[in-house]
């Protein structure tokens, strides 16, 4: 690793192999896509309370949509429909997505098993700049004439082939865009496995393991089974939409026979449902971790966590049915899928309790990651639980569709998984650019993301409830849902507050990274490898190759004396 | 009937604090059923979470002269209390909510009625328009004098089971009807099939559940539920009219199964 000292700045800083500095890329990119698909939900808002309304300065009035065919500064229902299918293809796989897995997977995994790098840097370059071009690919989609794809996230043939109506090659863009973001993510899948089974440092058993990387494991295996079938399902409906085929078109716009959309559904949802758990496990994984480090005291049930979170990870590749209850399928198929979703809820339950039981007799230092963390317990236990509603055939027959649903998956994998990557972003700002983000400045935007959140995210599920169903440009349509126009508009009113918060965080994090303060060696009192190792961290991480005498949480220990923590390093004392 | 509504209204006046359309259907009360003892096990567990959450937040905060219980949860005993809870959650919840879905999926939403009392529609969804089809007086689809009513409107009588078919003839629709709590999706290439019953005559609003195109959001149809005697009569006035349908001379070359052979059974 000698020579790795002198670099020039691109292979230092741009094409670097250093799994720390491609991680802190798969941030900033991470972050772009969140603020840019955050912005959308905000036009978004705008235009369910304030439909065919001139967006107004503040929303970029001035610039956005002034060719639009309804009015200049006008979303018309075809610009909603795009905004929405692309506010939820860019949260999910472009900024989940890279700054949990991509950012903290990149970042942690090596330092926190105690490796020099990633066992293969360069696929983990490659990796990186495969998202990059993604990045490309799907920006690029917003400058076509016809604009982006409009199919929604989950883009359904046939409305997302040629015979669906949607004019331009927006959809196109899409599938080639998220088939290499796609691609990228198995890179740093296979990385990320191999890394942790062939590169932990001597003693770190599987068991020894912070919870963190558990999550992170078991996300990248679901990546590396998943990803691969929706690559394949993508692959059709590329084929469908620009080589004439009609895999899955059928119908009256078939024109040759055999074609079936429902295969497309299948292949999505094998994929899609893993996908929830891929971009919640790494979230639960850190959310344990910080737990225990802010209550000082070691993860309550740390084994029977990591378990459940395996059974859950078993469990989530079979259960894909709960997403087509209303397709028609077999009552026999139906039932089944029931109860094996109903069945997650056990493993759930349990480290749910193990959270409670880490807060139980600890002592909690109210810091902005541990606000964040309790808030996933919060925002998770709700999503959790709603969740019933959906796996119940009779009930999600009503509540499928509707914005039930979206109120439900928000809490779930925006709100718990985005709470989760703050924490993390909080927790591991220290180590990652040797600067402490500013404690008072992150409590406020705590606070102003977490009230409005649930004041928007669960208005969602009451308006679901109510009978509202998604995708609707003008909900004033529709005489059943006069009763919800009031609660729309006050969603709206805390969306945006909800965006302004974030605006503080980028203040927060842009003031931090030049002008915080400078942070000591391991500031949070934590016992896991990374903070033993001072900023800046060389290429290669560790001088001497640690080894590892306990698990990751020894906190108040009564064997240690003077302090309340003992590195995974150090020996313990008898 | 609605037990749990007022279990609900008692224990938190209703969470959800907008009340679902009205139900004007024989088994809707099943689905609210459901869904409002879920209500009332989740805000119990959810409630006893937040409230021990609190409870640690106050007594367990970091302070001078306290320290933290160096534990690690991994007892037997300790694991045996989270699998036991974990299990309760389980018994509690989603076995009582999938033995009263069972229940209700083979009661009614499954058990589809048969004989003649039963009213047969095909429904045949379209960017972005409703399609309607009865059988006529020869009770068979696809003949010549199936009654097409003008797009969007659907008439039904009051207290009688219809059974619907649909497919569609473009991309997926989904079939909702808020009042009766149901939807069924339209997928090109397949017959699916659902069954309701209403209780009270009136204008009710169809919508598109499914996004199906940009103007998904305006897919609306119209349910007339009449009397017998009504529907008798507009059933009449349509005959009177001829068929409006559109698609007709397409029948030879057009796949969609417009007037498809009835399914029978299932």
């Amino acid at each position: 690793m000698n020579s790795h000292n002198e670099q020039s700045f691109v292979s230092k800083y741009i094409f670097s192999m250093d799994h720390k500095v491609i991680g802190k890329q798969f941030l900033w990119l991470g972050i772009f896509f969140l603020l840019f698909g955050g912005f959308q939900a905000m036009l978004i808002r705008w235009s369910l309370s304030n439909t065919m309304e001139p967006l107004p300065w503040w929303l970029l009035g001035d610039i956005l949509y002034q060719n639009s065919p309804v009015g200049a500064g006008i979303i018309g229902p075809d610009a909603y429909n795009q905004l929405f299918t692309m506010h939820g293809t860019i949260m999910i796989f472009w900024a989940i997505t890279p700054i949990l897995i991509g950012a903290f997977g990149n970042f942690c995994i090596p330092l926190q098993i105690g490796a020099p790098d990633m066992v293969f840097p360069k696929l983990n370059l490659i990796s990186f700049w495969t998202m990059f071009l993604a990045s490309v690919v799907l920006l690029m989609s917003y400058l076509l004439p016809n604009g982006t794809a409009a199919g929604g996230w989950t883009s359904y043939p046939p409305l997302s082939t040629p015979v669906g109506g949607i004019p331009g090659l927006g959809q196109v863009f899409w599938i080639l865009a998220l088939t290499l973001a796609g691609t990228s993510t198995l890179m740093g899948a296979i990385n990320y496995i191999t890394t942790i089974v062939r590169l932990r440092a001597p003693g770190m058993d599987y068991f020894k393991m912070p919870l963190t990387i558990w999550g992170l494991f078991l996300t990248s295996i679901l990546n590396a089974l998943f990803v691969p079938i929706i690559a394949a399902g993508l692959i059709i409906l590329l084929l469908d939409n620009v080589a004439g085929t009609q895999f899955l078109i059928a119908g009256g716009k078939a024109t040759i026979p055999g074609g079936d959309p429902l295969l497309y559904q299948h292949v999505f949802w094998i994929f899609g449902h893993p996908e929830v758990y891929i971009l919640i496990l790494p979230a639960w994984g850190v959310v344990s971790d910080l737990l225990s480090v802010f209550s000082r005291k070691p993860a309550f049930g740390y084994k029977v966590t990591a378990i459940c979170m395996c059974t859950i990870t078993a469990f989530s590749a079979l259960v894909w049915g709960h997403h087509m209850y209303t397709t028609g399928m077999s009552p026999l198929l139906g039932k089944t899928f029931m109860f094996l979703t109903l069945l997650i809820s056990i493993p759930s339950a349990i480290f749910f309790f193990n959270w409670l039981g880490t807060l139980w007799r600890g002592a909690l230092q109210f810091d902005t990651p541990m606000l964040f963390s309790m808030s996933v317990m919060w925002v998770f236990g709700l999503g959790g639980l709603t969740g019933l509603y959906n796996a119940t055939i009779t009930s999600d027959i009503y509540l499928h569709d509707t914005y039930f649903v979206v109120g439900h998956f928000h809490y779930t994998m925006a709100a718990s998984v985005m709470f989760g990557a703050f924490a993390a972003i909080y927790f591991w700002f220290p180590k990652m650019f040797g600067r402490q983000m500013n404690s008072k400045l992150g409590k406020v935007h705590f606070w102003f993301s977490f009230i409005p959140l649930n004041m928007v995210f669960f208005n969602m599920m009451v308006m679901g409830y109510a009978g509202h169903h998604r995708r609707i440009f003008d909900p004033t349509e529709y005489e059943f849902l006069a009763p919800v126009l009031g609660l729309n508009n006050l969603m709206t009113t805390f969306a945006f507050i909800l965006g302004a918060a974030q605006g503080l965080f980028v203040l927060n994090f842009a003031y931090s990274l030049l002008k915080g303060e400078k942070a000591e060696q391991n500031p949070w009192k934590s016992a896991t490898l990374e903070w033993t190792v001072d900023y800046p961290i060389p290429h290669g991480n560790f001088a001497v190759v640690p080894s590892v005498y306990h698990g990751p949480h020894e906190y108040s220990h009564p064997n240690v004396k003077e302090r309340d923590w003992i590195s995974q390093s150090e020996p313990m004392p008898t | 009937m609605n037990k749990f509504r007022k279990i609900n209204k008692f224990v938190f006046s209703g969470i959800w604090f907008l009340d679902p359309p009205k139900d004007i259907s024989v088994d809707g009360w099943r689905i609210d059923n459901v869904i409002q003892y879920t209500d009332v096990v989740i805000t119990l567990y959810f409630g006893i979470v937040v409230l021990a959450m609190l409870y640690f937040i106050i007594k367990y905060r970091a302070r001078p002269g306290h320290k933290a219980v160096y534990d690690r949860g991994d007892t037997k005993k300790h694991v045996g209390i989270t699998l036991g809870m974990g299990l309760l959650v389980f018994l509690s919840i989603d076995v009582v909510i999938e033995g009263m879905s069972f229940k209700d999926l083979n009661e009614a939403f499954w058990n589809f009625p048969k004989g003649d009392d039963v009213v047969q529609v095909e429904v045949m969804p379209q960017q972005f328009a409703w399609n309607f089809r009865y059988a006529g007086n020869d009770g068979t689809f696809g003949t010549e004098d199936d009654l097409i009513p003008s797009q969007n409107q659907m008439h039904i009588p009051v207290n009688k089971p219809v059974v619907i078919q649909i497919a569609p003839y473009d991309v997926i629709h989904s079939f909702y009807l808020p009042n009766f709590r149901i939807k069924i999706d339209a997928t090109p290439g397949m017959i699916n099939t659902m069954w309701f019953q209403a209780t009270e005559t009136g204008q009710f609003e169809i919508a598109c559940a499914e996004l199906c195109g940009n103007s998904h959001y305006r897919m609306k149809g119209y349910l007339t539920v009449e009397s017998e005697e009504d529907y008798n009569n507009w059933l009449q006035s349509l005959d009177e009219e001829g068929p409006e349908d559109e698609w007709e001379d397409e029948d030879d070359e057009n796949p969609t199964r417009w007037g498809w052979a009835w399914k029978e059974a299932i």
